[in-house]
């Protein structure tokens, strides 16, 4: 089975990929177990997010897209975000410009 | 973009009248147009010949607003804002450009295409660029009976109401498509330049005005709709 191996580069997939290179160089692992854990966190970030059900929604202007390979790229523009809080209070966060890497759900089981 | 050509109101014939042949600064030619009125263009659908091989997945790679799904349909989809348009690319470098609302918008819009894919190292040349399809539509401003319509012109129209609402007329001389709905809106399709459409146009004007739809004589609302605003009008009329 084979995973997508896009959340090596979220915070958490950046900090345990440092933290792995880390003790491969003392040698406390070797880079086989390291490679090991990565692929188990692939694995793990996939089953985990698809269980959220939790929703954002945002809104911004669409500057530009492409689909290749399978994989939807969007680069929007003045994108606000609707952040809710759980008491039910609303609030808006807004960045100028996000990039989205969007890939298909159904796919990651295959391989 | 796409105004050069008015929009026309039948009412407004009597100012046009006044000064025929002068088209250009907002007055239609009635030597061209005796309706009065002028089908706008609303799509125009062209081909060129990039006469180069092109590899799709380097192109929807490194330009932007570009789909490829080859598992779909076997072209690269690209759009552009201005013209806004969009263009249909296949790997033999033949391109449809569809969209456009002018036939200068459509080259211009095809050239941009082609400058795109140049610029990504192709050797894109601009050949035998044609304007395939052009589609118009207007509104002759009263209701028609489609039905009346169908059954004198049977050989040309066609009407079934269960499967489609409006009537499909195909016109022989210009070869030309026009569906014809009650509401007395018309689409006009299959020209290969706007001359057709204008021309196809005015041949079935004077068939529409035939089957104008006249209100039902026993309905007096539609009736006295129909009087207040031709008596507002006359009284509109400076007294002789």
């Amino acid at each position: 089975m084979a995973y997508y191996e896009l959340y090596r580069r979220s915070t958490l997939g950046m900090t345990l990929t440092d933290a792995l290179d880390e003790m491969v160089t003392t040698g406390e692992l070797t880079p086989t177990i390291a490679m090991k854990v990565l692929a188990q966190f692939d694995k793990f970030m996939n089953g985990a997010l698809k269980s959220l059900k939790t929703k954002l929604s945002f809104k911004g202007d669409l500057e530009t897209y492409r689909f290749c390979d399978n994989v939807w790229t969007f680069m929007l523009k003045n994108v606000t975000f609707d952040v809710s809080g759980p008491g039910g209070d609303k609030r808006a966060a807004s960045v100028d410009r996000l990039k989205i890497v969007a890939c298909d759900g159904k796919a990651v089981l295959g391989v | 973009m796409g105004d050069d050509e008015p929009m026309t109101d039948p009412n407004a014939k009597a100012v046009t009248v006044a000064g025929p042949s002068d088209a250009g600064d907002g007055a239609v030619d009635l030597s061209v147009h005796p309706s009065g009125i002028v089908p706008q263009l609303q799509n125009i659908v062209a081909t060129v010949n990039l006469d180069c091989k092109l590899d799709l997945k380097t192109i929807a790679f490194h330009a932007r607003n570009v789909e490829y799904n080859p598992k779909r349909f076997a072209a690269a989809i690209m759009r552009i804002r201005a013209p806004k348009t969009t263009a249909l690319i296949f790997s033999s470098g033949k391109m449809v450009c569809t969209g456009a609302k002018t036939e200068a918008l459509a080259r211009e819009a095809a050239r941009k295409y082609a400058k795109v894919i140049s610029k990504l190292g192709f050797p894109a040349q601009f050949k035998d660029f044609k304007i395939q399809n052009m589609v118009g539509s207007c509104d002759v401003k009263f209701p028609i009976r489609l039905e009346g319509l169908a059954w004198s012109h049977g050989h040309f129209a066609q009407y079934e109401p269960e499967l489609f609402p409006g009537l499909i007329y195909r016109m022989q001389m210009p070869k030309i498509v026009l569906l014809i709905f009650v509401s007395g809106k018309i689409v006009l399709t299959g020209g290969k330049n706007r001359d057709d459409i204008y021309k196809a146009f005015e041949n079935i004007y004077p068939v529409l005005t035939e089957f104008r739809k006249l209100p039902n004589p026993n309905d007096e609302d539609v009736l006295a709709q129909l009087a207040a605003p031709s008596a507002a009008g006359a009284a509109a009329l400076p007294a002789p």
